[in-house]
């Protein structure tokens, strides 16, 4: 017992000091706020900034930024919210507007509402809409994730294209150039990956229409615009103007490399084609092709996010605080993330700043912002529901089957027979 | 003397004994137990994330009309069909091979073919992703040899993300197997195989009349171990297909299944309970089915 005691009354002693000096520290310094997003190149590093900014202003606040990949956040998410440990969720968590819904129905109370401290007007609807339930409010809105065609200029001018040939296409228009640029600038026109439905959903939404109808319910069978989706993805696929890939950093890998002449996605890809220093003045962006069914415009959307706070968080109060102060008020802000990141933010106020004008040189000098602060007025307002994971499954298992000829009709019948089981 | 002892102290034995094992016993209880028939109540019930009622038999009713449970549970049956039998004759195989002594380098051989199974599960499914990418090492090599002539798809085509998933598999656990049968082969009797030769019995007949017999309730156990390891496959397919099954859901097995559901979809905590005792009853008619034969080999 003795011997015990003298061994170890030391440690004990040390540890005892340590932990009281450590006590001390916290009271005087720090309250960390830890925030999970996923994307190096965007909302991770325009969170890192605004996480400086604040800390300017308040310097007993420090930020945690951590960055996942976006399945592993959303799935950490759901876990932490299901096993109900707060200790395994962050302070502040970025949700992608499609599953804002769902998280906010099926773990009530688990999000800490902000409507009485954020002024929401000066926010795009839109987005104040998918996060609104039950009459509270509960996000930060962030980025927008308003479509457009990123292109390779020299590859589209080695197959005898101008700038203005990308202009207000439509896909079959596409597809011709596509078959163009295999043949003379020997590179695929666009890189898919066939277990991912974002090139779908674009085209989908560019026509008015969504997976859900405005009430919630399953639109699959009579969804012309669902239709004309499939069957130009299953035509660019048999035309073999297409690279393969799985998985994100593949895709991404495609216009990194220079291996594919256009990219179809949101805004917010602008930081990852702009992270090439070598491609600059190489890329132009015109707005996406469209379909040639009736309601069918040249805007859409894919993705965009938002930012909760939530409840259970030790630092809740700091981190609605700084939420409020930098993303609802500071319009510089707003500037400096869409000149470094290409963030096209949905507080309204930001677009008269002076970063909107500018033209960039890595396009070429364009005056690519306008453009999408034009297009995002565009984007066909629909209703993302809850089950957008579970539709997008159900889509992807059919597509191969329309890559080897089987009608459309059918295709979507598998569909919503698939839907109507998953949904509930 | 003896009998009189047995009552007060064998008594007070038992005591001390149930009071070492009560701790292990109560936290196999809270962890085990209490989790397995919390998770049949849950079966039971439906609903959106935490909203949870009671719904008797609703899941079970929706497993019969789900089309992606159904291709869940084909494929993980596929993959049990293919890949086990493969596995297992590749496994003796290499056993008997290895286990000839004056093979020279057996030792490294051996290691080098166990190795795989020691590795982490996650780091060879990227492994293997990046190896098998479209204008990966696999499609290079075998077009620069002139077996094909244009690059296999294996993770974007259905039929052949399903070969790669079972080339994986096999690749990790052959040799997990075979450390099973190079022991049970040093313990059969060299003078079998002696006696044999001597008759003149050649070497493929003394494969499959000797050792294959005598390796029988290995080859039993092996087989058991393995159909429970498919059945519950699930790292390999999520790295490999950033945890979506596909393409195509062509690789979906029913736990990734069970893990979309929880985690990824809307949650069904409740259905993907349901799903989750499939596996149960699978495996317990397997296992099972392994009493019946070893009951019967004994008799």
């Amino acid at each position: 017992m003795d011997i015990f005691a003298r061994a170890h009354l030391p440690r004990i002693a040390a540890l005892a000091l340590a932990s009281a000096s450590s006590l001390a520290v916290t009271a005087a310094e720090a309250k960390e706020i830890t925030i999970w997003c996923w994307d190096p190149n965007f909302n991770v590093a325009i969170m890192k900034e605004a996480g400086a900014r604040y800390t300017k202003t308040h310097p007993d606040v420090t930020f945690n930024v951590v960055d996942f990949a976006k399945t592993d956040v959303e799935q950490k998410l759901q876990t932490g919210l299901a096993s109900g440990t707060a200790d395994a969720l962050p302070d502040i968590v970025l949700i992608e507007d499609y599953g804002a819904q769902k998280y906010l129905q099926s773990f009530p109370g688990a999000f800490a509402p902000l409507s009485g401290t954020v002024d929401y007007s000066g926010f795009a609807p839109y987005k104040v809409e998918l996060m609104t339930l039950d009459g509270k409010v509960y996000g930060m809105p962030f980025d927008s994730g308003v479509a457009g065609m990123y292109y390779r200029k020299d590859y589209l001018e080695a197959a005898g294209f101008k700038p203005e040939d990308m202009q207000n296409i439509t896909w079959d228009r596409f597809i011709e150039i596509g078959k163009q640029v295999e043949a003379k600038a020997g590179k695929k026109m666009i890189a898919i990956d066939p277990s991912d439905a974002g090139l779908i959903r674009i085209i989908m939404q560019s026509a008015g229409q969504w997976y859900f109808n405005k009430d919630g319910t399953a639109n699959i069978a009579d969804n012309a615009a669902l239709k004309a989706s499939l069957e130009t993805v299953g035509k660019i696929m048999a035309a073999d103007i297409h690279k393969p890939v799985a998985g994100w950093s593949d895709w991404a890998g495609t216009f990194a490399s220079g291996d594919v002449a256009a990219v179809v996605t949101g805004v917010w890809i602008t930081g990852t084609v702009k992270a090439q220093p070598d491609q600059s003045g190489k890329w132009g962006v015109a707005p996406i092709p469209a379909l040639s069914i009736d309601g069918a415009t040249h805007a859409s959307n894919l993705g965009g996010s938002s930012w909760y706070v939530l409840e259970s968080s030790a630092e809740k109060a700091e981190a609605i605080d700084f939420l409020n102060e930098v993303y609802a008020k500071d319009i510089d802000f707003y500037q400096t993330i869409l000149q470094d990141r290409g963030a096209v933010g949905s507080l309204l106020a930001a677009r008269g700043g002076a970063a909107y004008e500018a033209a960039d040189p890595f396009f070429g000098g364009e005056k690519v912002w306008q453009n999408f602060s034009d297009w995002l007025t565009k984007v066909p307002a629909v209703n993302y529901g809850i089950f957008t994971n579970e539709v997008d499954a159900a889509v992807i298992a059919q597509l191969p089957a329309i890559i080897q000829g089987t009608p459309v009709d059918e295709a979507l019948k598998a569909i919503d027979a698939e839907v109507s089981t998953q949904i509930q | 003397m003896v009998h009189a002892r047995r009552g007060g102290i064998g008594r007070y034995y038992d005591v001390n004994g149930w009071l070492f094992v009560a701790p292990a016993l109560g936290l196999i209880a809270l962890f085990m137990i209490y989790p397995i028939v919390w998770s049949l109540w849950m079966s039971f019930q439906s609903g959106r994330g935490m909203m949870m009622k009671f719904a008797g038999f609703a899941n079970i009713v929706r497993l019969w009309n789900d089309p992606v449970f159904i291709k869940a549970l084909t494929n993980t049956m596929t993959y049990f069909v293919v890949q086990v039998p493969i596995m297992i004759l590749l496994a003796l195989v290499l056993a008997s091979l290895l286990n000839n002594p004056r093979l020279v380098g057996r030792g490294l051989i051996r290691t080098a073919i166990f190795l795989p199974c020691v590795t982490s599960l996650v780091a060879y499914s990227v492994l293997f992703k990046g190896m098998f990418a479209l204008d990966g090492i696999v499609n290079s090599t075998l077009e620069a040899i002139g077996i094909i002539s244009s690059p296999i798809p294996w993770l974007t085509h259905p039929f052949w993300a399903k070969v790669l998933v079972i080339i994986a598999i096999t690749w990790r656990w052959t040799g997990y197997n075979m450390i099973f049968y190079l022991a049970a082969l040093q313990n059969i009797d060299r003078s079998i195989y002696e006696v044999a030769r001597i008759d003149g019995v050649p070497a493929w007949a003394r494969f499959t009349h000797i050792t294959i017999p005598l390796l029988k309730p290995v080859i039993l156990f092996t087989t058991v171990i393995s159909t429970i390891g498919t059945l519950q496959l699930f790292d390999e397919v999520y790295n490999l297909t950033e945890g979506k099954g596909g393409p195509s859901n062509a690789t979906l097995t029913l736990s990734l299944y069970i893990y979309n559901l929880t985690f990824r979809y809307m949650p069904s905590f409740g259905y993907a309970a349901t799903v989750s005792y499939v596996i149960v009853i699978l495996v317990a008619m397997l296992a099972f089915l392994q009493f019946f034969l070893a009951r019967e080999r004994d008799r």
